[in-house]
């Protein structure tokens, strides 16, 4: 008997099969990593590292806007002429959920900056909170769609996250540091995952038309 | 005759045939897809994966659009919104029928 429930767990595994979801969130990672410890680096109230605060939320959503390029550039490229075109459903966010989760989000920001501000001792759990909630997300992926790698990767981030804080590397540099481990760890991992992806499965030659046509 | 067996014999025949019933349960869980991904993940030959879409499409639960990206045709098969109130009612139905059974 047809197992449905796997036939559907598979199909949303084959999205991560390329690698080039790790591949392109971990290149992002890498680039905001960077970016704050660039940001660390410089004279504090210089003007560069001011411009480079304002302009970091512009880099977050430029990060959002780019993962989402990167996987479309690498699947086009690499993934469709090999296993074939899919596009996945997107998942509906009601604006109920949406709201919430501006609000948490609005909420935890508040929370932290006085936090910050009246215990600056607690920014070295800085990492610990980024590598956190990363952790929490490639577990959510890694049960979803049944890709061990993920459940590997949200392990590692908790580790990263730990030992920096452990280490006494916190505030800004601290999540720079983590996200620049956490995104090298992706890549790493989506490499790997492409390499593996590309030897099972060659470009087929092309033999005439497809579809209901060929019959 | 018995509830379940009366339940069973009402079964959607289209969506019950094991190959149409794969290829049903993947564009559940996606937007569309081409040809070259539902045989590759169903392991039907082109022959085989056309006729059982060709049932599909005849049902209404599938919609096939011949398109091209660059230069390569392309396939697109996607399900319906009939089709995937079958695909829905023939989860609940063969659900229902193995609790009793």
């Amino acid at each position: 008997m047809i197992d449905i429930d796997r036939i559907e767990k598979r199909t949303v595994r084959s999205f991560y099969d390329d690698g080039s979801f790790e591949i392109a969130s971990g290149f992002v990672f890498v680039l905001i990593g960077g970016y704050l410890y660039v940001q660390t680096a410089l004279p504090k109230g210089s003007a560069l590292a001011a411009i480079m605060g304002v302009a970091l939320i512009g880099v977050i959503f430029l990060a959002g806007f780019l993962v989402n390029r990167i996987i479309r550039v690498l699947k086009r490229r690499i993934t469709y002429p090999r296993t074939g075109y899919v596009a996945f459903k997107k998942q509906p966010v009601s604006p109920r959920k949406r709201r919430r989760a501006g609000l948490f989000g609005g909420f935890m920001g508040l929370l932290l900056v006085p936090l910050l501000t009246l215990a600056p001792s607690l920014s070295a759990l800085l990492p610990i909170m980024v590598s956190f909630p990363l952790a929490m997300i490639a577990f959510k992926i890694a049960n979803k769609a049944g890709v061990a790698r993920f459940f590997v990767l949200a392990a590692l981030s908790a580790v990263i996250g730990f030992a920096l804080t452990a280490a006494g590397i916190g505030g800004a540099r601290g999540i720079g540091l983590a996200f620049g481990l956490i995104g090298g760890s992706m890549i790493l991992s989506g490499v790997t995952a492409l390499v593996v992806y590309l030897r099972r499965n060659p470009r087929p030659a092309p033999d005439g038309p497809e579809g209901p046509d060929a019959r | 005759m018995p509830a379940d067996l009366r339940s069973l014999a009402e079964i959607d025949r289209v969506i019950h045939e094991p190959a149409r019933l794969a290829l049903t349960a993947i564009l559940s869980v996606v937007e569309s897809a081409d040809f070259l991904y539902l045989q590759r993940e169903t392991g039907l030959t082109k022959g085989n994966l056309s006729s059982h879409l060709t049932k599909l499409e005849e049902a209404g639960y599938v919609a096939i659009e011949k398109t091209y990206r660059g230069r390569i045709p392309l396939t697109l098969v996607r399900l319906t919104d009939a089709g995937a109130a079958a695909y829905k009612a023939y989860r609940a139905r063969f659900k229902k029928f193995l609790e009793r059974t």
